[in-house]
């Protein structure tokens, strides 16, 4: 159970991070939301997709590790097996929470959050976060900066989102994979970009889309569509050495 | 030849005139341009004269699923539309106290259709199980959801799409409102607040205008009278007999009233719940910010103090000063729906006691029907009327039918209106009929071969086996040779009950989120 406290200079003083334990939060999650500005790198290996948030209903950029609920196929023999790892499983165990002690307009509206029960936190391993005069280091630092990339990336996707809504370029597509071993699944619930509605566009609208930088993600979003094949692939190959996948998860 | 063709083209259908607003008159109109793409250059113009005087009767506030995709099929948003109407979801009806009046006498009629139905009627397979399970919880999950408060859908779920079924609880006078709204700005209908003084005949008896106080006469090629139980058309103009159906549904007045809530965090139904009366019953609608309850009742079994007391009654104490407003209701219909160059739609067609939501879809149906089959010229309009009053005196015929069916199965004995229910003279041949053939075989699709149906044979089985009813399948048991299929139905309703309940939202909460978030268009 998370259990997240706002980071505090005099709470949080002693506070070790373990970087080998951190991306374990991510183990079992089959996709993870992601934002435009790592859109290249992801597309390099992980299918870029949009879907709905289970709570809300809206649409979020993700990338899809697995097939099945708990299925990460990017967590390996105990870690994580990827050139890029997206931003928001870098920044475990570190939350934004928004600001809700804001007094007046000076105060951030975001302020910094820690899962103090997650694994990676402890006072005797790893990165300290704070130094033995209470500056924060340069480990916590860079944690900043990719939580301050994530609240700028959010919004900017958010608006990106929104834009291709308007124009009705959102359209889900249906997964339809027999495995290796046979089994079939259906995935549900993906959306990616309508090609065909795309070239229909007229020249004003494209020329936007242009002007807003919103061509190159739009077609990285396609282009990474082709990675569900090299997903597969991981998954066949785990289900040929299923002794050796099982041995792995145990230890 | 050139004659011919004046001619033609002079009585072309160019034209429509609805008179009255209201959920009818906006419905029919909606339904009417986005077919007819009123909005473009050249296509026919759909005009719709009310009168900023005249009140509008709330009828009912519940719908079909049919409604679903009337509104997408002009054009509209879900989640503003529910958001605007104060709309919820409607899973179908549970019918309380209706068999025996005791605390735990109730039956549902949910809105999908047995598991397996077009492939295999479940019901001769159930009727082995009926002492331990009703037939309506062994084949299908919607019972089971709504007992639970549960919606019929995800946030996820995309507009207009469901996980259940389902239709609308709404505020008619608020879907009026937004009706107008859209049909003006998004459909091209034009739109005309005037009082209606006279009505202009031509000399082989069409309407060529209707005169206003301030606009002048206006001129139409079609005339739909959406004026209420006025009938200002059809009936005041046309003289078209009112056929009183008072002698099978015996129902003739309503007390309505709005419940608040006890807080924002209350449960909302998402079905219907009917609770049947000494002389009557009592709907009982749960909207976004308040229910909708009313009693309606026969006046020659009870008066309207009884009728009042048995309402407050239900409603509660807490809310005895909450104002009832009383509704007189005439049961019947007009002998016909379409004269001349005339269409009656709504109240100004007829009325019945609103047990199974019937009004608004017959709007629906109405205006479907004369947008698929316009006239394309006035040569050929008998032709289509003639049909249009066929069809619709059978959809009505079928409608009460089915509503009569809910009474004449009843056991109660604690007023003479429900042994009138059940006398013989007070049921239709027709009903008579089946209800023999019934004996023997449950309802099937062949007792309802016309491809105008309003009810499915699957709403009479869970009426009649939700009223205890009994076929007696002895003497076909030998044909009865799919047990292992039907329990395998069975067995899948019950995993998808199961499914429905680990990932249904309460619907109160979904309704919240709504308002919240909106449904995505995809």
């Amino acid at each position: 159970m998370a259990q997240l406290e706002a980071l505090s200079k005099i709470h949080h003083r002693n506070i070790k991070i373990d970087m080998a334990a951190t991306k374990k939060q991510c183990a079992y999650q089959r996709m993870m939301p992601v934002v435009m500005s790592e859109f290249l790198k992801l597309s390099i290996q992980y299918p870029i997709l949009f879907t709905k948030d289970s709570e809300t209903g809206q649409f979020v950029c993700v990338v899809l590790f697995g097939f099945e609920d708990g299925e990460n196929l990017f967590w390996q023999d105990g870690e994580w097996s990827a050139v890029y790892t997206p931003l928001n499983v870098r920044r475990q165990p570190f939350f934004i929470g928004e600001n809700d002690q804001k007094q007046n307009e000076k105060d951030h509206d975001y302020i910094i959050c820690i899962n103090i029960d997650d694994e990676s936190v402890d006072e005797n391993t790893g990165e300290a976060i704070f130094d033995a005069t209470g500056k924060e280091t340069e480990f916590l630092t860079t944690m900043q900066s990719i939580l301050g990339s994530l609240i700028d990336g959010e919004a900017q996707t958010r608006k990106f989102i929104d834009t291709l809504l308007d124009l009705k370029l959102v359209t889900p597509i249906s997964l339809d994979i027999t495995f290796a071993d046979q089994q079939e699944i259906r995935a549900e619930g993906m959306y990616s970009i309508d090609e065909e509605k795309l070239e229909t566009l007229d020249k004003d609208t494209l020329f936007s889309l242009h002007s807003s930088d919103y061509l190159n993600p739009i077609y990285t979003m396609i282009a990474s569509l082709g990675q569900i094949y090299a997903l597969i692939q991981k998954k066949n190959s785990r289900l040929e050495q299923p002794s050796a996948w099982l041995q792995k998860t145990e230890d | 030849m050139s004659d011919a063709n004046n001619s033609s083209k002079n009585s072309a259908t160019r034209s429509i005139v609805i008179v009255g607003g209201g959920a009818a008159g906006w419905i029919t109109a909606g339904i009417l341009a986005a077919k007819l793409r009123s909005d473009t250059e050249g296509s026919i113009q759909v005009t719709l004269v009310e009168s900023p005087d005249i009140k509008i009767i709330g009828v009912g506030e519940g719908t079909w699923p049919t409604m679903r995709s009337t509104l997408q099929k002009m054009g509209i948003s879900e989640t503003e539309f529910m958001k605007y109407c104060d709309a919820t979801f409607k899973q179908g009806a549970k019918f309380a106290k209706w068999v025996d009046g005791s605390e735990e006498d109730y039956y549902y009629h949910p809105l999908m259709l047995p598991q397996g139905f077009l492939k295999m009627d479940l019901a001769p397979y159930w009727h082995k199980y009926a002492d331990k399970i009703s037939f309506s919880e062994a084949v299908c999950f919607q019972e089971h959801i709504c007992e639970q408060g549960l919606a019929p859908k995800l946030i996820t779920t995309s507009e207009y799409d469901s996980v259940a079924n389902y239709a609308y609880h709404l505020n008619a006078g608020k879907l009026a409102d937004f009706l107008q709204k859209h049909c003006k700005e998004k459909l091209g209908v034009h739109h005309i607040l005037d009082n209606v003084t006279e009505v202009r005949p031509a000399p082989n008896g069409d309407i060529t205008a209707v005169a206003t106080k301030n606009n002048g006469d206006i001129t139409g090629d079609l005339f739909i009278d959406c004026t209420g139980f006025k009938s200002l058309l059809l009936g005041e103009h046309y003289s078209v007999p009112f056929l009183d159906k008072s002698d099978i549904l015996f129902i003739d007045n309503a007390l309505a009233v709005q419940v608040p809530y006890d807080d924002e965090d209350s449960k909302i139904a998402s079905h219907t719940i009917s609770t049947a009366q000494q002389a009557g019953w009592i709907w009982d609608i749960g909207l976004g910010t308040r229910r909708g309850v009313g009693h309606v009742y026969s006046s020659q079994h009870t008066s309207e103090d009884e009728a009042e007391h048995d309402l407050r009654s239900y409603i509660g104490v807490k809310n005895k000063d909450l104002m009832i407003r009383k509704i007189p209701i005439r049961s019947g219909h007009r002998k016909i729906f379409w004269k001349n160059n005339c269409v009656a739609v709504g109240l100004s067609a007829g009325f019945l006691e609103p047990l199974e939501a019937s009004a608004l879809v017959l709007i629906e149906l109405s205006a479907t029907m004369i947008s698929e089959q316009l006239p394309a010229d006035r040569n050929v309009m008998d032709i289509v009327a003639k049909r249009y009053n066929e069809i619709f005196l059978y959809r009505w015929d079928r409608i009460i039918d089915f509503l009569k069916l809910h009474y004449i199965l009843s056991k109660r004995t604690d007023n003479k209106f429900w042994s009138d229910n059940r006398d013989p003279d007070t049921i239709p041949e027709s009903l008579k009929d089946l209800m023999k053939l019934w004996q023997y075989r449950a309802p099937g699709d062949m007792d309802f071969t016309s491809n105008n149906e309003v009810f499915p044979a699957a709403s009479y089985q869970y009426v009649l086996y939700g009223m205890g009813f009994r076929t007696d399948f002895s003497l076909s048991q030998t044909q009865l040779t799919e047990q292992a299929q039907a329990d395998d139905l069975f067995g899948r309703n019950m995993q998808a009950v199961k499914r429905a309940l680990a990932t249904l939202p309460k619907n109160r909460d979904l309704i919240k989120k709504l308002h919240e978030h909106g449904f995505q268009s995809i």
